[in-house]
């Protein structure tokens, strides 16, 4: 009994996929639709191993190994080293495989329990060392990814709507006085789309690491209390759930932190997805369908939201995953302005400081993992809702 | 609407295609000309030339030597000196800054003679002994130094090709302009008297070449990646692809950071370690690039035109390169054009973080790494400087790629 207990602890992870796999199969030889989903599930389970093959190899450019640096701990402790104790700790380590050898190890464990590793610098797993602080990274990302879509969908919108416009209404057919209160009206949203542009991609062009300096010289300046890190000094070590329930008190300064990096971060992902929205939106309005419901005299409002605007929202949806990417990509120099304690800080440090190789690995494929699963979502969600997705992967 | 005459009469004849012009002109031309009508764009490409052009003649434009050897002894942290036109001297047509004088630092040392740790204390926190309240700089109004105009100055090199391996370093010692006696700081001077305004305008173009050398590496990845696998197909394309789509989930920055300290513990030179970062950043950047050139060569190499040259004896490599590349060249062009800010930010995320490029190379990450020294954003505000023009820089060209991505697209416009 202890043994069989042991045997699925240790291999849990497998199992789940393994039993997923298996569902999607069965369900896939009675449906097109679900061998699809099967295929895609596949396939994200190879990019994953890739992935893994790909982060794992490169973290071996990073100087130094394990044994090394446990090693230059124990010197520091006042024993003397030699090289054979660093060639004697490597092979307990198994550091003296080949690398291809080391991967395979690392995948096995990772697949069967989910354990990605040990981290030498932490002297702990990496699942302990990351604990919470994947979550909240990930976190950040979606709230900022949110704040993102809010700005940059209206009004990407708006500006591919301005795209093809003159400042001046020259329709011979309009009378005179029309064609003022047109050119007026044209002014102000060409106008409002270059402020908004402007604003934007100044997110774009103040990089991420001076625009969060700047909002901190500006409390400086000001002479409040920075909001660098994740709460004051007061409610550091107060706990959530106090003697009179909920603690309201650390709410409040939890908000007051945490808009800094998700505003930094949100603006020049704003930015980026402004361009793809307004991109998409001019792509679709210049189709035949538009002309041919304005000739069906569908017109203003319900043209645009009908038919390009509605059309245009499912690609975007299918990019989230890269989104998300991008913008993990910016979080770690914002983490190391604002001194944030998450896991994009953590992975600087284990970066640039601490070469510790497994945790910084670790917390890329965590990274890569949450794209792949987020590609896949949205693979299998547009193939579900959207006819045309499906129409091209599914074939008729 | 006068601004739009303007635009139009700056536009020229050539921007608007007419009649048969417009169905017989070549891709490059069509959106040169649709280019041309977007106010935006045209307005951020000016923008966007003058600061490369004063960057790549740096040596001309800047009055003072950005190195150490023409470091301003007697103007450390100083501030930008104004150049004026008029005073309560007078009026004079010819522009004039003031003589600047170091305040000799009255330091009271005689409380110290008790030996009291407390009087040095008092001495050290009232802030008389930093380096800001060392230098002082007293305006002397009444002695003028005037601009002068072509003035010769340090000797630079005004065209280097040598780095090419070509053997052409014209050198010149001509400068735009220059003050009679002294220097002059038009954006004052860092902790070591080095002339702001002439470090940023050195570093605008060190900055825009490891962009050049990052994309055309990319560019020569994407093509290798995309080419192979659009033109063979099969199973190496499913290969391909595959790793292709694993290095695109991966965040970028981590891996440049990663690549950056296994390049910091070799033993480089500051240019190869220039040339190195730029390397990198535009070898891991195929992903997107790559994938579409694959899509692109897929549909096309069964093309009828492909086919045609085929069949009149035309070789693999000619078809290639004069039939496929020659479809998408101007795309390309457009995509690198877009990606340049991202490259020059991913440059300056890395020299930020200290493992891009170090001092005392000028490039935009070095001199906007200063930005968070706090010293420099109580003291020395004008070092902020570099960060207006890198601003200006990637706005320039955010709006230019912008302008370009339409006037790039062949729907965008109804005919």
């Amino acid at each position: 009994m202890h043994v069989i207990a042991n045997f699925i602890a240790d291999t849990w992870l497998l199992w789940i996929l393994l039993s997923i796999g298996g569902l999607l199969f069965w369900k896939g030889i009675s449906s097109q639709y679900f061998n699809y989903v099967f295929n895609r599930y596949v396939l994200a389970l190879i990019t994953l191993l890739i992935v893994s093959g790909i982060v794992f190899s490169l973290m071996e450019v990073l100087p130094g190994d394990c044994a090394e640096k446990y090693i230059a701990y124990k010197n520091t402790q006042g024993e003397t080293i030699t090289q054979a104790d660093i060639a004697a700790e490597r092979a307990r380590m198994g550091l003296d495989q080949p690398l291809a050898v080391r991967w395979a190890s690392w995948v096995t464990d990772l697949t069967l329990r989910g354990d990605l590793g040990f981290s030498c610098a932490k002297r702990q797993s990496v699942n302990l060392a990351l604990g919470d602080r994947f979550w909240l990274s990930f976190m950040f990302c979606m709230v900022g990814l949110i704040f993102a879509y809010v700005i940059a969908v209206p009004f990407g919108i708006l500006s591919a709507f301005t795209i093809n416009k003159g400042w001046q209404d020259k329709n011979p057919q309009h009378t005179k006085s029309e064609r003022i209160i047109n050119t007026l009206g044209l002014s102000f949203n060409k106008l409002l789309d270059l402020q908004l542009r402007i604003i934007s991609y100044l997110g774009l062009a103040l990089p991420n690491f001076l625009l969060a300096l700047s909002i901190i010289l500006l409390y400086v300046f000001a002479g409040e209390p920075t909001p660098t890190g994740l709460f004051s000094e007061q409610w550091k070590s107060v706990p959530w759930f106090g003697e009179t329930g909920f603690e309201f008190g650390k709410l409040q300064d939890f908000l007051g932190h945490i808009w800094l990096p998700i505003f930094v971060i949100g603006w020049s992902a704003t930015a980026l997805q402004l361009q793809t929205v307004r991109a998409l939106v001019v792509d679709e309005s210049n189709k035949l369908y538009v002309d041919a419901a304005r000739a069906r005299g569908v017109d203003g409002m319900a043209l645009w939201a009908g038919y390009p605007v509605r059309h245009s929202i499912s690609p975007l949806f299918n990019s989230v995953g890269f989104d998300f990417q991008r913008i993990f990509n910016d979080l770690p120099i914002v983490a190391v302005v604002i001194g944030l304690t998450d896991a994009a800080a953590l992975l600087i440090e284990a970066l640039a400081q601490t070469n510790d190789q497994e945790l910084a690995a670790g917390i890329l494929f965590l990274v890569a993992l949450v794209v792949i699963s987020m590609n896949f979502i949205t693979d299998i969600v547009l193939a579900a809702i959207d006819p045309r997705v499906r129409k091209s992967v599914l074939g008729n | 609407m006068i601004i739009t005459r303007i635009f139009s009469k700056l536009r020229g004849k050539s921007a608007n295609l007419e009649g048969d012009a417009y169905y017989t002109a070549g891709q490059m031309a069509l959106i040169k000309a649709r280019f041309k009508r977007k106010t935006t764009g045209v307005i951020a490409a000016w923008i966007l030339g003058s600061i490369i052009f004063m960057g790549f003649f740096a040596g001309f434009f800047s009055p003072v030597d950005p190195t150490i050897s023409g470091a301003d002894k007697d103007y450390r942290r100083g501030a930008p000196q104004v150049v004026y036109f008029w005073d309560q001297n007078g009026f004079s047509f010819r522009p004039f800054t003031y003589t600047y004088q170091k305040e000799k630092a009255k330091i009271d040392l005689s409380a110290l003679a008790g030996g009291g740790l407390a009087a040095l204390d008092a001495l050290t926190s009232s802030g008389a002994l930093t380096s800001s309240s060392q230098n002082k700089y007293l305006i002397d109004e009444d002695k003028r130094r005037y601009l002068t105009f072509f003035v010769k100055g340090w000797e630079y090199s005004l065209i280097d090709l040598s780095m090419a391996g070509l053997d052409l370093d014209l050198r010149w010692d001509r400068h735009l302009f220059g003050v009679e006696t002294g220097q002059i700081h038009l954006m004052g001077t860092d902790e070591d008297g080095k002339d702001v305004f002439s470090r940023t305008l050195h570093a605008i173009w060190i900055t825009i070449s490891i962009a050049i050398v990052a994309l055309v590496v990319k560019l020569i990845t994407s093509l290798f990646v995309g080419g192979v696998s659009g033109y063979f197909g099969g199973r190496v394309d499913t290969i391909m692809m595959s790793i292709t789509e694993a290095v695109r989930v991966i965040p970028p920055i981590p891996i440049y950071l990663a690549c950056a300290v296994a390049l910091s513990q070799m033993d480089l030179t500051s240019i190869q370690r220039y040339f190195a970062i730029a390397v990198v950043i535009g070898a891991l950047d195929f992903a997107t690039l790559g994938r579409r050139l694959r899509t692109h060569i897929l549909t096309e190499r069964n093309q009828d035109y492909v086919l045609a040259a085929q069949l009149c004896g035309a070789s693999t490599w000619r078809i290639i390169w004069r039939h496929l590349v020659p479809s998408f060249g101007s795309y390309i062009i457009v995509d690198t054009l877009i990606n340049f800010p991202y490259v020059i930010l991913a440059e300056t995320s890395l020299s930020f973080l200290g493992l891009g490029l170090t001092e005392p190379v000028n490039s935009l990450g070095v001199l906007l790494q200063k930005a968070q020294d706090p010293d420099i954003q109580q003291n020395m505000i004008w070092q902020f400087f570099p960060v207006a023009v890198f601003v200006a820089l990637i706005m320039a060209f955010v709006f230019v790629g912008d302008a370009l991505r339409d006037a790039a697209d062949p729907y965008a416009e109804k005919k």
